[in-house]
Parts: C-alpha cells; sequence; structure tokens
C-alpha cells in the first residue's frame, strides 16, 4: 500500500499508530478491569475508586454470589432463552428478508414499512398491554412468555434484507434454471453468502435477550425462571449493596456474551474472505 | 440514606432491548468484488422483465409471500402490533394501572401538545443524538479503517474494543461517573494540568448531556466499528489498486472510492442510530437519571416516569405516539433520500 | 453441509426451549408449591418440580400437610405474598415468621416473592392492571394513599386495633376503613463518631441541641485536609418536610387545598439543608447522593454527624470507632421523621380471609417481635412497649432510647396521590439551590405552585 515510501517513514508511524491503538484498548479494557478488580477485592466498595492492586484477593463474592442466587439456575435461563430467541430471529427474519428483496408483491414498501413501525414504539409502553395479553392467553409466568416479544425482529429483517440485496441476483437464475424453488435458492444459494449478516443478527439478538430485564421483570414470578439481569437487581439490598457481589455478577454475566460475540465475529470477517465470486 | 428508590434506581440500569443504538451491516456483498457487478444486475433485471413470471406477482406468488413472510408476520402482529394498538386506545385515557381506567378522549394529547416541557424531553433527545451520532460514528468508522489493516494482535484490539459494548450500563456509568467526577475525576485533573477549564460533568445541566454522550459514544464504538469493517472489507482491492495507480493519495481514495463504497453501511447505520436514538432511555436513566433537576430527561425517559412512577399511563401512551410521528417522519424521509445518497454498487 | 448442521443444532435447542416453555408453568401461577422467594437461595430444593408439583388447586379445602389436626371452621387457603423489605439481608428474618405462621396455622401456606424496592411498585402496579397480584402485598406510607384511593386494596374485617401503636393504626385507615395493618415503622436519628467529637474537643449532641448548635459543632468538626466532613444530611423531600416542621412551617394548608411550604419558615428550612452543601457537608460533585456514598464515609470515619435511619444499626455493626445516636436537633420545633411499611390484602384476592390472617400474623406475633428485634430489622408496630425491651437492651448504639424519644415528635410524610411528582418537584428545587443553578427563594415557590396544582389530581 505505502510502495515507494521510504522506510523510515512507516515505522514512526506504526510505532504510533500502535500507542494510540494500546492506549484506546486500555481504556476499553479499563470498566471491564474495575469490575474484576472489585469483584476480588475483600468487600470492596466502590468508595475510594478504582485501585489496581489487591491487598488479599479472594473469591468470597462469587462464593456468595452463588450461594444467594440459584446462579446456575439462573444463567442457564438466560442461556437458552437467548439461544432460543437467536434461532427464531435468524429463521424468521433471514426468510422476511428474503421475501422484502426477492419477492415482488403489492403492497411490499407498505408491509416492509410496517415492519419497521414496530420498531418506532419504546417497550416501556408496550410492556403493559402486552402483559394483559399474556394473562389473558394465560401465558404469564412461562419460558414462552419471555420468548414471545423476541421471536422476531423487524431490526434483523431489515438488516437481512439489505444483505440479501446485495447477493447477485445471477445467483438466483441460475438455480432457477436448475429447477429450484423459492425454498431451495433461500436454503442453498442465500443463506450460504449472508453469513456475516446472520453472525452480526445472532450478535444483537444475544445481547438484546441476555440484557432484556423490563419484560422478564414484569412478566415473570417464579424464581424458577428467573433470568440474569433480575437476579443481578435483586443484589441491590435495601439499604446497603454489596457491591463486590454485585461486580461479581457482573463478571458472570459478560462471560457468556464475550463467547458468542468471539464466536460469531469470525464468521463476520471470515464470511467475506471466503467469498469468490463464482 | 433515607429509604428512596431514586438514589438506588440512579445506579442500575434497566432494560436494555434499545440499548444497541447502531446495529447494521450492509452485507459484504460478495458480489461486489466483482468490478462488473452493475452490468450484472442491470442485465439479470432485463432478462427477469423478459422471462415469463416464475416469479411475477400474481396468486403463485402469493403462496411464497406467505411462506416467507409468516414466520416473523405472526409474531410480530401478535406480540408486538396488537400491544401497539393497545396502547393507542390507552393513550385516549386516564389511567394509573392500579385502578380501571377512564376515557379521556384527546385530552392527553392535547395537554402534551401544550405543554412546554414536551419540547425540552425532544430537544434533550435532539441533543443527545447530533452529539452521539457523529462521534460514534467517526470514530467507530476510524477504528474499522486502523483495524482493517494487517497489525499485530489484530483482534486482540478488536476484541477489546467490543468489550464496553457487551459490558451492562450499571457498570459503564459508574465508570464514568468516576471518570468525569468534577473534583477527583480523571478527565478533570488532566483538564486542569492542561490549564483548561474543568466542566461540572454529570452534575452541572450543561455538561450532563454531553456526560451521557461521551460515556455512549464509547461504549458503541465497537460495536460501530464492526459493521464498517465489514463494509471496508466488502470493497474490491482492485478498485483501490486502480486509484493508487491513478496517483490518488491516501485522502484522495478515501474520499472518492471507499466513502461511497461504505454508504450503504453508513446509511444502514444512520437509519437504525435515529431510531434508537430517539427512544434513548438506559443510559439517561442509570447516569444521570434524567437530572440534574430534568436538564437530560429524554422522551422515553418522560414516558418511563409517566408509566411507572406517576400513575399517568394514558399521558405516557400518548407521548410515544407523539414520539412514534417523529421517529416515523425521520426514516420515511430518510428512506425517501435513500436513492440519492447510498450509491449500490 | 456446516450450515445446515449448525441450524438443525439452533433449531434443535430452540424447540427444546418452546417445549420446555410450554409444559414448565411458573410455579407461582399454580398455588401449591411451597417454593420461597429467589435471594434466599432455598429455592434449589423446590427448583426442579415446578410443574409436576401437588395439586395446583388453590381451593380452601386443600389437605394440611402436617397432620390433618385443624378445626373444622379453620381458615385455610394459599397466601402469596409480594414484599421489598427483606431484600438484601432480612430473607431469613421472614423465613422464620413464615414458618411459624404456618405452625401455628397448617391449613395455610405462605408463598414469599421478594422484590428489591426499585423494581417493586413497577411489578406491582403491572401485576395488578394484569389482574395478576399477589393475595397480599407490602406498601410504604407514601403509596399508600393512592393505592388505597384507586380501590386496588380489600378493606380488613373485624380488625384489633389493641396490639397496635395508635398512631400507626389509625395511618392506615381511611374514613373508618382498615385499608392495611402497620408492619413495621423507623425512624431517622443523628448518628455521631463520638471518636472525632473526642478528639476535636467538642461536646457531644444531646437532646437540647438545636440547628445552631449543630451548624456550629459541624464546623468544628470539618477538616477538609483530613478528607473529614462534619455534618451530613441528604438533601431531599424526605428530610425538607421534617426540617419544615422543625422551623414551625406547614406543608399544607388546614383544609389541604393549597402547599404552604414556601412560608419564610420553609425557605429557611431549606437554607439549612442546603447551606452546608460544600462547607461541612460533601456536594453532588463530591459523590453525594451516589449510592452508600454516606455509608461508606461514615463507615470509614470520615464523618462526624449523619442524619440517617436506624436500619442502619446492622451495617455500623463492626466499625472501629465508638458512635452513638441522639434525637435530630430542631429550630423552633422538635420533629423527627417516621416511615411506615404497610401490608395489605388485594382487592382482587381470592383468599382474603387467610391473606388476613397472615398479614395479623406478620404485623402484631410475637414470632415477628423476636425476629425483628434479634436482627434489627425495623421495628415492629406493636403498642407494648415491654416487649420491645429486648431492643433497648443491645449494646450499640448506646443510646437507643433516642430512637423512641423521636418517636414522641414523629412526623409522617405528606402524602397525595400524585406523590412521586410533588417529591421529585421538590427535590429538584432543593437540589437546584444547593448546587448553584438556582435561588432557593425562586425555586422553592416554584415548587409549591406547582404542587398546588398537583392537588387537583
Amino acid at each position: 500500500m505505502f510502495r515507494g515510501a521510504p522506510h523510515r517513514r512507516i515505522t514512526v508511524r506504526r510505532v504510533l499508530l500502535y500507542l494510540a491503538l494500546v492506549t484506546c484498548a486500555a481504556v476499553m479494557l479499563f470498566p471491564f478491569l474495575w469490575t474484576v478488580i472489585t469483584s476480588i477485592t475483600p468487600e470492596g466498595t466502590l468508595a475510594n475508586g478504582p485501585t489496581l492492586l489487591v491487598k488479599d484477593p479472594t473469591l468470597n463474592a462469587y462464593r456468595t454470589l452463588f450461594a444467594t442466587l440459584p446462579m446456575w439456575r439462573i444463567v442457564i435461563n438466560s442461556f437458552a432463552i437467548a439461544m432460543a430467541s437467536v434461532a427464531l430471529q435468524l429463521i424468521t427474519g433471514s426468510m422476511a428478508g428474503y421475501a422484502f428483496a426477492r419477492l415482488s408483491f403489492r403492497g411490499r414498501s407498505v408491509v416492509f414499512g410496517a415492519y419497521l413501525a414496530t420498531l418506532m414504539v419504546p417497550l416501556q409502553v408496550l410492556v403493559v398491554p402486552l402483559f394483559i395479553e399474556m394473562k389473558l392467553l394465560s401465558l404469564q409466568d412461562t419460558y414462552f412468555s419471555l420468548l414471545a416479544p423476541s421471536m422476531a425482529s423487524a431490526l434483523g429483517v431489515f438488516l437481512l434484507k439489505q444483505a440479501i440485496e446485495a447477493v447477485p441476483r445471477e445467483l438466483d437464475e441460475a438455480a432457477v434454471i436448475d429447477g429450484a424453488s423459492h425454498l431451495r435458492i433461500f436454503t442453498k444459494v442465500i443463506v450460504p453468502l449472508i453469513k456475516p449478516s446472520l453472525a452480526t443478527v445472532t450478535i444483537l439478538a444475544f445481547m438484546a435477550s441476555w440484557n432484556s430485564f423490563l419484560w422478564p421483570l414484569v412478566v415473570i414470578r417464579s424464581p424458577e425462571l428467573m433470568t440474569l439481569p433480575l437476579g443481578l437487581s435483586a443484589l441491590h439490598g435495601e439499604y446497603t449493596t454489596a457491591w463486590d457481589v454485585v461486580m461479581a455478577g457482573s463478571v458472570v454475566s459478560i462471560v457468556p456474551i464475550a463467547v458468542v460475540f468471539v464466536l460469531a465475529q469470525r464468521h463476520i470477517v471470515a464470511g467475506l474472505a471466503h467469498t469468490g465470486i463464482k | 440514606m433515607t429509604p428512596t428508590p431514586a438514589s438506588f434506581a440512579a445506579a442500575r440500569g434497566s432494560d436494555t432491548n434499545n440499548v444497541i443504538t447502531v446495529s447494521a451491516q450492509r452485507d459484504s456483498g460478495q458480489g461486489d468484488r466483482h468490478s462488473r457487478q452493475e452490468d450484472t444486475r442491470l442485465h439479470s433485471h432485463g432478462a427477469r422483465r423478459m422471462r415469463p413470471g416464475r416469479r411475477g406477482s400474481g396468486w403463485r406468488n402469493a403462496g411464497w409471500v406467505l411462506v416467507f413472510l409468516l414466520p416473523s408476520a405472526v409474531p410480530l402482529l401478535l406480540f408486538t402490533v396488537i400491544p401497539m394498538l393497545a396502547s393507542i386506545w390507552v393513550s385516549l385515557t386516564k389511567w394509573n394501572l392500579i385502578s380501571a381506567p377512564t376515557f379521556v378522549a384527546f385530552n392527553n394529547y392535547r395537554r402534551l401538545l401544550t405543554d412546554p416541557t414536551t419540547l425540552d424531553y425532544f430537544l434533550h433527545t435532539g441533543a443527545y443524538i447530533v452529539g452521539y451520532l457523529p462521534l460514534v460514528y467517526i470514530g467507530g468508522l476510524s477504528l474499522a479503517y486502523v483495524l482493517d489493516k494487517k497489525l499485530v494482535a489484530r483482534s486482540f484490539f478488536r476484541a477489546a474494543v467490543f468489550l464496553p459494548v457487551i459490558t451492562s450500563w450499571v457498570v459503564v456509568a459508574l465508570v464514568w461517573q468516576w471518570l468525569l467526577n468534577p473534583a477527583h475525576g480523571v478527565v478533570n485533573t488532566v483538564l486542569g494540568a492542561l490549564g483548561l477549564g474543568q466542566p461540572g460533568w454529570w452534575t452541572d445541566p450543561n455538561w450532563a448531556m454531553p456526560s451521557i454522550i461521551l460515556a455512549s459514544a464509547w461504549k458503541d464504538l465497537g460495536f460501530v466499528m464492526i459493521i464498517m469493517l465489514a463494509g471496508l472489507q466488502s470493497i474490491p482491492g482492485d478498485v483501490q489498486e486502480a486509484a493508487t495507480v491513478d496517483g490518488a493519495t491516501g485522502w484522495q481514495r478515501f474520499r472518492r472510492v471507499t466513502w461511497p463504497m461504505l454508504s450503504p453501511s453508513t446509511f444502514f447505520v444512520v437509519v437504525i442510530s435515529l431510531i434508537n436514538g430517539l427512544q434513548v432511555f438506559d443510559q439517561v436513566f442509570v447516569m444521570t437519571g434524567g437530572g440534574p433537576q430534568g436538564a437530560t430527561q429524554v422522551v422515553v425517559g418522560q414516558i418511563y416516569n409517566l408509566t411507572f412512577r406517576y400513575g399517568r399511563a394514558g399521558d405516557a401512551a400518548a407521548l410515544s405516539w407523539i414520539l412514534f410521528v417523529v421517529i416515523l417522519a425521520i426514516t420515511a424521509g430518510q428512506l425517501a433520500g435513500q436513492r440519492r445518497w447510498v450509491t449500490h454498487a | 453441509m456446516k450450515r445446515t448442521r449448525t441450524t438443525l443444532a439452533v433449531a434443535a435447542i430452540s424447540g427444546l426451549s418452546l417445549l420446555l416453555g410450554a409444559c414448565a408453568q411458573g410455579s407461582a401461577s399454580q398455588s401449591g408449591t411451597s417454593s420461597q422467594s429467589s435471594p434466599t437461595g432455598d429455592t434449589s430444593s423446590s427448583s426442579s418440580q415446578s410443574s409436576s408439583e401437588s395439586s395446583g388447586s388453590s381451593s380452601e379445602s386443600s389437605p394440611a400437610a402436617s397432620g390433618s389436626d385443624a378445626p373444622a371452621d379453620a381458615v385455610t387457603g394459599d397466601v402469596t405474598y409480594m414484599e421489598f423489605s427483606s431484600n438484601g439481608g432480612h430473607e431469613a428474618d421472614l423465613k422464620k415468621i413464615v414458618d411459624a405462621f404456618e405452625s401455628a396455622n397448617p391449613g395455610i401456606k405462605v408463598t414469599v416473592q421478594t422484590l428489591p424496592y426499585a423494581d417493586y411498585f413497577t411489578k406491582l402496579q403491572t401485576a395488578i392492571a394484569g389482574g395478576t397480584a399477589a393475595d397480599a402485598f407490602e406498601l410504604d406510607y407514601q403509596h399508600f394513599v393512592s393505592y388505597s384511593a384507586s380501590g386496588a386494596l380489600a378493606p380488613l374485617s373485624d380488625v384489633d386495633p389493641a396490639p397496635y401503636k395508635k398512631s400507626l393504626i389509625d395511618a392506615f385507615n381511611v374514613g373508618g376503613k382498615q385499608f392495611a395493618l402497620p408492619e413495621s415503622f423507623s425512624d431517622v436519628v443523628l448518628f455521631y463518631n463520638k471518636d472525632l467529637f473526642d478528639k476535636a474537643g467538642v461536646a457531644p449532641p444531646n437532646a437540647d441541641w438545636t440547628w445552631a448548635d449543630e451548624n456550629a459543632a459541624a464546623k468544628k468538626l470539618t477538616d477538609k485536609a483530613k478528607g473529614v466532613w462534619g455534618d451530613y444530611q441528604p438533601i431531599s423531600y424526605n428530610e425538607f418536610y421534617k426540617v419544615l416542621a422543625q422551623n414551625g412551617g406547614q406543608f399544607f394548608n388546614a383544609d389541604k387545598t393549597a402547599a404552604t411550604f414556601a412560608s419564610p419558615q420553609g425557605i429557611a428550612a431549606a437554607h439549612q439543608l442546603i447551606d452546608r452543601s460544600g462547607t461541612v457537608m460533601p456536594t453532588a460533585a463530591d459523590g453525594a447522593g451516589t449510592p452508600d456514598f454516606d455509608t461508606n464515609l461514615f463507615k470509614s470515619g470520615k464523618l462526624a454527624m449523619w442524619h440517617t435511619g436506624i436500619w442502619m444499626f446492622g451495617a455500623l455493626k463492626d466499625v472501629p470507632f465508638n458512635w452513638d445516636i441522639a434525637v435530630e436537633p430542631g429550630n423552633t420545633n422538635k420533629a423527627s421523621a417516621m416511615f411506615a411499611n404497610s401490608v395489605a390484602v388485594s382487592a382482587t384476592s381470592k383468599n382474603a380471609a387467610a391473606a388476613q390472617k397472615w398479614l395479623e400474623f406478620l404485623t402484631s406475633s410475637d414470632a415477628m417481635v423476636t425476629a425483628r428485634l434479634a436482627s434489627g430489622w425495623e421495628l415492629p408496630p406493636i403498642s407494648d412497649a415491654t416487649k420491645l425491651g429486648a431492643y433497648l437492651d443491645q449494646p450499640k448504639p448506646a443510646n437507643r432510647k433516642a430512637v423512641f424519644d423521636a418517636l414522641d415528635n414523629a412526623v409522617l410524610p405528606p402524602t397525595i396521590e400524585r406523590q412521586q411528582e410533588m417529591q421529585d418537584a421538590i427535590d429538584n428545587a432543593l437540589t437546584g439551590a444547593a448546587a448553584g443553578h438556582t435561588k432557593i427563594e425562586d425555586s422553592l415557590p416554584a415548587a409549591e405552585k406547582t404542587v398546588t396544582s398537583l392537588l387537583g389530581g
């Protein structure tokens, strides 16, 4: 890229670049480090801000966390709901994206507009009518009710529609010549080519479900169905809060998403590298 | 501390379904690598028009449309659209949730539209967007550009930048309140050492929203980076090389080649950021609770207050529908302008 | 193909989750299980069997679990009880009370649901709106007014007021109907760090102190160089109505048609609250108002005087210095803030009789008194002061008598239906003036006008 540029200039620039990046990374990692450090500080408080050196690091906070809350159950609940939400959004979103990108039908833009419109009313207002609806269907306080609002997402649909639109139609045509139906085109041609966007939807949907608080608060009553944000909220006591335990909870909360991100982001970038045009 | 919920509530976030304020990616466009992509598309369009309707409109298509749309349409209808319609009805009532609602027709709308504080909530929301969007976009794009090059430990840097995205707002708010502490915070210490003024940050009505903007932009940088990275990697290398051969400098290359080819990603980021930004809630709730003295209260913050703290669910619903109209208008305008602003490869 | 396999796996997981959801009805919706509230960690015993648990019948004739020697006409049933005050440390105490009740009443099963206060009313309101409210729930005094006015509470029948403190049982009686029972009360006192007072050679607070004495002492005790502050009193509605009373002001006029707190006495009271900020009291910028700030400051020995509630006794058990309490100084009058929690039966409860029985036990039984006093979990609302002897005998703080002396001049928070809006208006007026963004002479009368308009409902 810098063909012909003097070698010396690259070195200085590169050094500065790395310095900037390291600073940037440090700034980005800082809050997470603070969280971890507070969680291993004995009776860690936020009183004096973060400290780098911990005198007697201890895992007490984690022990208390797992003793106070049924953490395994809570994490499994959150994880199951998030994975189900991801799976459903991937399937429903890519199919709808295909419909909007590839099928022409009367009123297509109106229907797409209606999809987008579902993003434009805040959850705080939808929560009460939705809860009443769940109660009328006798579905309140179930796993299904936790999943219901996130089974499909217009955001995912929009994203995947854009992705599918970018796939050249000649590939579809080629498949049609071979006698493929829409379903085959969708599964064999389209889906493999939109992996990066699917990975993005995965991260999006997982995070939204994992961090969701207001809806589970309203719709869940049984302790067996408790999800992570609800559990962590309960750690805030009436008069005092054990911050080391709260931070331990935050650490536990971050780890699964980090794993999902690391797994998914490889697809976003690698998927691109592998697409050559036939 | 006397037992008021405010002090506890201020330290925690609520629902974070809307916390992702940027989320898009125009797909890699595997086809974009083909430099004659445009021709191909036209060709296939033409081909399609000439070909008898395997995928034309008509009853045959209707079945497929249903097959592909129903899996998403049914849940959306049942669990989003129906509550939305119900909330229209709620907006015509006076309701404190714990007793039966009373019908009041358009009273709520009239009161909200004539109340000067309603405009304040929209102005605060607008201030948030105006500050947040350029910051997070330019920052994310720069990071993507840098982390697109071959660097040592590139994956580590990418992961590090993404870590704030997945950290909860409770923690991020605590960190930023500590960083921006007017008396002992790192930022003000540095500013003081440089001889610059030391703002009151989240304790000052004029600097509270900038505090929220800084924290939000910082948190979401990683996500914009990922999206723009995908967009960057989809730009065919041969087009870049051609420009270099023609003698274009780095900046010229960026402006003339890279930037236009990123426009679909950019467009997407802007559309979704606006839809989400207009409904910003979590960070405001956690960092300032709408304070100091209401200086940072945003529309959805007020909606939350009206529903759950003031017992005025009808007003809340009415306000959210006023917000809906605003979001719809802005989004429609953007989609209409898409043709002009976005260059599809 | 890898894609298909992944899709299949993902579909399998989601299918399983959906199946789980379809069968696993939460246990709370089948009133028949014995799961306790989550933070106690007791759920491990009951968490696995939620769907296949015992007869989910919620009728009155559920067979007694521990022998059927309950008299034929005894009240039976399953009662769900939602509360917040045990969250974060007292769940075990509540469980003791529940266990005692259930052994005394074999036909009634109580299921407790505990939530943190910050989330509690969001949940309660939506539950009532959706018709899934618990049979009985807790309400703090400030919320009681709007809930009783909205018809969400069932009037309790044949309540014997004798066991309760008269002022408390009357507080929850509206128009001759008893809508809730007082559950506990606490008050606010002046905590002080004895060692700091001794070191500075200042006489510690006593019952005769006034604002002037407190302010003078605070000045002498503040040492900014060492990071020691003289005083801390939150600048909020919850302090304001009390200092207003301490200065002889009235919050509302006689027939409660207008707010009158911006009188000269009110302005002076507000000054007492806000003028110390920055001189002898940390400001918001120093961290005031952030969670646990004042607690940590006092615990680290950096705060000489602290206005807070008696619920803090537990948190201060192990601090390394000497501390004690005193009744808060007044100005022209003495006034202390009292907070009371209540418990009520839901208007839509199908087990009102059983619920009421539980509430009566919760609010007046000896088991409850023992549990509360042993762990310092607020005070029982009972009229028999002798039973509270155990409370007075505990060592730290030495001057526990002050807790009850303060009740001689107790002030309950003024409450209206649009309570939260009123509190927000006054909080903003006070904090804005404390930070110097407005003058209290302007912001307080403006708040008064706002509150008067809120009275219209």
